[in-house]
């Protein structure tokens, strides 16, 4: 074991170093996280450099979720610390906002806000947080329907649409805060089949974009398609991380090994 | 015919059991129907309600000073009016119902009409009633100056004011019932105030204060804050704990401990006090009800957006929370309205129950048994009112789109 990341063989020792040369945007060191006796993080160790898009996968009841939702402060970490952006998570309630300013998220179940038409689900924080005026906000709002492709929808509530444009207002509305990172929490699992291309073209179309995301996601084929870093959990630990290639054609554990056989 | 024939045969008559059922109860409803039919329009002796109409809608409010609530029935059609016209004006200014829709038309006109026949046909029986051309006038002014509202409103919705002035336009228009109050209650102080005209004030006065009343102890009560936790619980549960009769009672009692008599504030007052306090505890638990119907994920992307928990409870969590409970919260409201009675027998407000009471020991009157006819109109009024209530919560929680997920 080194303590460089060998990027040539797409082989990292540890989930704390980046690909390529990046400035730190997340930080995760050493955090656990209980649920009661229940441990579902154990001493989780993460760097996530700005621009890069990191997969987290694993089997469910691994703590993917868990992990992403520590980083905006869904949850509470119990151990180490996370700091987002040069911002440290702590009791702070101004810092979880400043936070969670920074960070969008998308959730399995979208989580819209059904008495509010898209439009006004997607301006209400630019409008209400960073107090945007509200013709401002309309435009951009607009924006961002058009490059999630459904302009048209602006004035209907979020009840009268398909899954799949739920999804793609859902993330119109997290990256209406102009955020810097992108958190996604199984953003296509709640979706009938023929709808998880759209949100999945829309979430490519960010990554070109060069938006820095964590995916938790079971879309192998998006993984090896759009990841920088494929990191593996099981049992609340991070077992392997690896280049897209490396971890799908070579993984080095076990475990990694045995997931991959029952999924693919 | 054939189509009635077998609706009748399968919902009536399938079995010979039906059949039975269906003669017995059929002759039983018709009988009632009979009774009810000839009392209303054959032994009913209704010459009490019309001689003493006056006393039952406004109570003891002195002749001289009538006009007062001739001007106040106006200026309130026209304020409801404007308001109605206003918020379409806004809607249309924001982009949410487009002019063509905002406009008065007929259809809209025969629409409104269908929605509130009740009440108007009881306004018209009312009217009917009268011996004197004052309540038609004021009737036939109040729907001009409403239709000349709700004309005018949109213009004034649609002008773009600088905040000042809206704020000032906004405080006037607040201002004009609470002017109004005042216009009506100089004439005779509060406590002169009766009939009809007092139950509709007490439960107007008490559901506008008890709402905002209600939320706040509803969310006090999931507070994280242990102490405001307890101090609204134990509220909550104290106040539901005792029979409103009782806390009416006490208040006319009581008071008199801790307040000297020339401070006590006058029996109406203490009236809405009790109302206000009451049903704020019971509208608590039912919006706390609400606020527990909200999905936990809608919390988290309040929280996720950057939305601090003002701003979450605001925005996400309250509107979604009361509406949820539309039934049950109008529910309560037009308990409350019915309650009003109780402020008669409990602190011997002239409200209308009290006054079908008494108007039966007049001396061309008493010993006529007239009792049956004077409660029947008292309960006539407050059907009329509260299934209108009914009703529009309906039309409320349609609009607003329940169950649109």
């Amino acid at each position: 074991m080194t303590d460089e990341p060998t990027h040539e063989t797409g082989v990292f020792d540890d989930a704390t170093a980046m690909t390529g040369t990046r400035d730190v945007m997340i930080e995760i060191e050493h955090v656990d996280k209980f649920f009661g006796d229940f441990q579902a993080l154990k001493d989780i160790n993460l760097k996530v450099g700005a621009q890069e898009v990191v997969v987290v996968i694993g089997p469910s009841g691994s703590g993917k979720s868990t992990l992403i939702r520590c980083i905006n402060r869904l949850e509470e970490h119990d151990g180490g610390r996370i700091v987002v952006d040069g911002t440290e998570l702590s009791n702070d309630i101004r810092n979880i906002q400043e936070v969670r300013r920074e960070t969008g998220m998308v959730f399995q179940s979208f989580n819209l806000f059904p008495h509010l038409t898209v439009l006004d689900n997607i301006t209400l924080a630019p409008r209400k947080v960073r107090r945007m005026p509200k013709a401002k906000a309309e435009a951009l709002g607009m924006e961002l329907l058009e490059m999630v492709k459904i302009p048209e929808q602006a004035g209907k509530y979020p009840g009268q649409m398909s899954g799949g444009q739920q999804q793609r207002v859902a993330i119109a509305r997290a990256l209406a805060m102009n955020p810097k990172v992108m958190l996604f929490d199984e953003p296509t699992s709640a979706l009938d089949p023929e709808m998880i291309g759209e949100v999945l073209d829309t979430m490519k179309e960010l990554a070109r974009s060069g938006m820095t995301m964590i995916v938790v996601t079971h879309e192998m084929g998006f993984a090896r398609e759009v990841a920088d870093r494929v990191v593996f959990m099981a049992d609340g630990q991070i077992v392997e991380v690896g280049t897209p290639e490396h971890f799908f054609e070579s993984p080095r554990e076990d475990r990694t090994k045995l997931f991959l056989s029952q999924i693919l | 015919m054939s189509t009635t024939r077998t609706w009748l045969r399968h919902n009536l008559f399938r079995t010979r059991r039906d059949t039975v059922l269906t003669v017995v109860f059929g002759l039983f409803a018709l009988w009632l129907l009979y009774k009810t039919f000839r009392f209303i329009f054959i032994t009913g002796r209704w010459t009490i309600i019309e001689v003493n109409l006056e006393l039952l809608m406004i109570g003891r409010y002195p002749e001289a000073h009538v006009l007062r609530l001739a001007v106040t029935v106006v200026v309130l059609a026209l304020w409801g009016g404007l308001l109605a016209g206003f918020i379409r004006g806004r809607q249309v200014r924001s982009g949410r119902m487009t002019a063509a829709d905002s406009r008065l038309t007929r259809a809209r006109l025969t629409d409104l009409v269908e929605r509130l026949w009740i009440p108007l046909a009881l306004v018209l029986l009312l009217l009917m009633l009268t011996s004197t051309p004052g309540p038609w006038i004021t009737a036939a002014l109040a729907l001009v100056a409403a239709l000349v509202g709700r004309l005018v409103g949109p213009f004034l919705g649609r002008v773009r004011l600088p905040a000042f002035a809206s704020v000032a336009v906004l405080i006037v228009f607040a201002a004009i019932p609470v002017a109004l109050y005042f216009y009506v209650v100089t004439a005779v102080g509060f406590d002169g105030w009766g009939g009809f005209m007092l139950n509709l004030f007490l439960a107007v006065c008490s559901i506008i204060l008890c709402y905002p009343l209600g939320v706040l102890l509803a969310l006090g009560r999931r507070s994280g804050l242990p102490l405001v936790r307890l101090v609204c619980t134990t509220y909550i549960e104290l106040i539901r704990g005792a029979p409103l009769f009782v806390l009416l009672l006490l208040a006319n009692v009581a008071l008199g401990f801790f307040v000297p008599d020339s401070l006590a504030p006058a029996t109406s007052t203490r009236a809405i006090v009790v109302f206000t306090f009451f049903t704020a505890a019971y509208m608590a638990e039912i919006i706390r009800g609400g606020l527990q119907s909200v999905p936990r994920g809608q919390i988290e992307a309040a929280k996720a957006v950057g939305l601090s928990p003002i701003r979450q409870t605001g925005y996400i969590v309250l509107p979604q929370a009361l509406r949820n409970v539309i039934p049950a919260q109008i529910g309560q409201l037009i308990s409350l309205f019915k309650d009003t009675t109780l402020a008669g027998i409990a602190m011997g407000l002239f409200e209308l129950l009290q006054v079908s009471g008494a108007i039966t020991s007049q001396p061309e009157f008493r010993g006529q048994g007239l009792i049956a006819e004077t409660l029947t109109f008292a309960a006539l009024m407050f059907w009329v009112v509260s299934y209108t209530m009914s009703r529009e919560s309906q039309r409320l929680e349609k609009r607003l789109g329940v169950g649109v997920r």
